[in-house]
């Protein structure tokens, strides 16, 4: 026992340090793959406020780009407004459509803290779960997707950004409909890789990827990004395609945030296959 | 009691100097700035490494939870402290420390600043880049990393001296 104490005394510095270290450690890697409280993101309630008063500084530095965004996105909803168009038969009488029905809700959001030059880069959003948002929802912009909603609090939330190392989001070639993985090699932030199409399928340069909308995630035909160029990877039959994002992701500000309204119904009746029981 | 009030100041200062000013200038090409260990090297030489590790990894926690790094920076600044006094040990200065005087650029000259302060940012970096990326096929990466943000992280330190630190000994 006293040799025992002795060694704690002796050794008492190196133990705290190796403590604290994993301590750490133990944060990061529980952190990384799902975050269990707010305390330690930028979604508390402290360092967003930080965060919000730093955005309210610097968030006119980009009112000219912004601006002009948004009247390129007034611009195409006035166009899809019933008054723009012009009644070729007055014999048609509105009436309570059942064919179509709400699928998707939008919430409207302002970036008030990114980074993109980091290993994982995540944003911080200026709502939370008042505004009903949940970890899991979809975030994407005017020019492409953003990423996905990984942690929240009453006013703030976070989003794992497409500049992520394991985003994995559901995309797919548009001319010819093969689908594979949205991954980000942490190096450019302009150009993420397509994953999983396989080498006999023919894919020109400069086609257009969007979203698949097989993930429960993001409504089919979000853009994501276009075709760079692609390599064999060595070993495999398949493609190593580089996409240039179609978003901007180094001056982001307004993006939208998505909900399923019909997620719950799709989970229950594919946990309910026979396949998934199994498991 | 004017040490402590000083010591408070700059924990705030260097905080909100990293996390809203460095943290948004991203260079590209893997370049991070991180000046932090400039405020645990700057406390006193006497202090306990026990108060010296708990101290890091307050201000580490604090600046993972504005980046949402989730504790890289922690990690990286306890290592810094931890072999702070064993550096500190190994370029002792020919009459040794003296415990009033802080031991800042003016204090111990140039050359001693940046054997030590130099040697100590480099483990920093080195061992942040380390847990970020995680991985031997991209070691090269990591390497480009750390030889390219350490001298400009370095130079900000230095900047950061020469502007907060008046050069009589009276603090």
């Amino acid at each position: 026992m006293r040799n025992f104490i002795a060694f704690i005394k002796r050794f008492r510095v190196f133990l705290f340090f190796a403590l604290l270290q994993g301590i750490t450690f133990s944060i990061y890697f529980s952190y990384l793959q799902f975050p269990k409280y707010q305390y330690l993101t930028s979604a508390s309630l402290f360092s967003g406020n930080i965060l919000k008063l730093r955005n309210n500084l610097t968030k006119h530095f980009y009112l000219n780009y912004n601006n002009s965004i948004l009247q390129k996105e007034n611009i195409a909803l006035m166009d899809s407004i019933p008054s723009s168009f012009i009644k070729l038969d007055n014999g048609l009488v509105k009436i309570n459509d059942t064919i179509f029905n709400y699928q998707y809700e939008y919430t409207p959001a302002i970036v008030i803290n990114s980074t993109h030059d980091k290993r994982n880069n995540y944003f911080t959003l200026n709502v939370g779960s008042k505004q009903n948002i949940e970890p899991g929802m979809g975030v994407f912009s005017s020019n492409g997707v953003v990423g996905m909603i990984h942690n929240c609090s009453e006013h703030f939330s976070v989003v794992k950004s497409c500049l992520t190392k394991d985003i994995n989001i559901d995309v797919m070639v548009e001319e010819t409909g093969d689908f594979g993985l949205l991954k980000w090699d942490g190096r450019n932030s302009k150009y993420g890789t397509l994953w999983g199409i396989s080498n006999d399928s023919k894919i020109k340069k400069g086609s257009k990827i969007i979203t698949r909308g097989g993930g429960k995630i993001f409504p089919r035909g979000i853009i994501v990004g276009r075709v760079f160029k692609k390599q064999v990877v060595e070993g495999k039959p398949l493609w190593d395609i580089s996409v240039k994002f179609s978003e901007n992701y180094n001056s982001l500000q307004r993006v939208y945030i998505i909900k399923n309204l019909l997620k719950k119904e799709q989970e229950k009746l594919e946990s309910d296959t026979p396949i998934n029981k199994a498991k | 009691m004017n040490l402590l009030i000083i010591h408070s100041i700059r924990f705030f200062a260097i905080l909100i100097i990293q996390a809203l000013i460095l943290n948004q200038i991203e260079i590209g090409s893997g370049i991070q700035l991180m000046v932090y260990p400039l405020f645990i090297f700057l406390l006193p030489v006497e202090l306990n490494i026990i108060y010296l590790l708990s101290i890091s990894f307050i201000l580490g926690m604090s600046i993972d939870s504005i980046c949402n790094t989730y504790g890289i920076h922690t990690s990286a600044l306890l290592s810094f402290a931890y072999l702070r006094p064993i550096i500190f040990k190994l370029f002792i200065p020919r009459d040794g420390y003296d415990p009033i005087v802080e031991t800042n650029i003016f204090t111990l000259g140039f050359r001693w600043f940046i054997k030590c302060f130099g040697t100590l940012l480099f483990i920093h970096h080195l061992w942040f880049f380390l847990v970020e990326i995680f991985k031997i096929n991209e070691l090269f990466f990591v390497l480009q990393k750390v030889f390219l943000s350490t001298p400009i992280s370095f130079l900000i330190c230095i900047l950061l001296q020469f502007l907060f630190i008046k050069k009589s000994n009276e603090i």
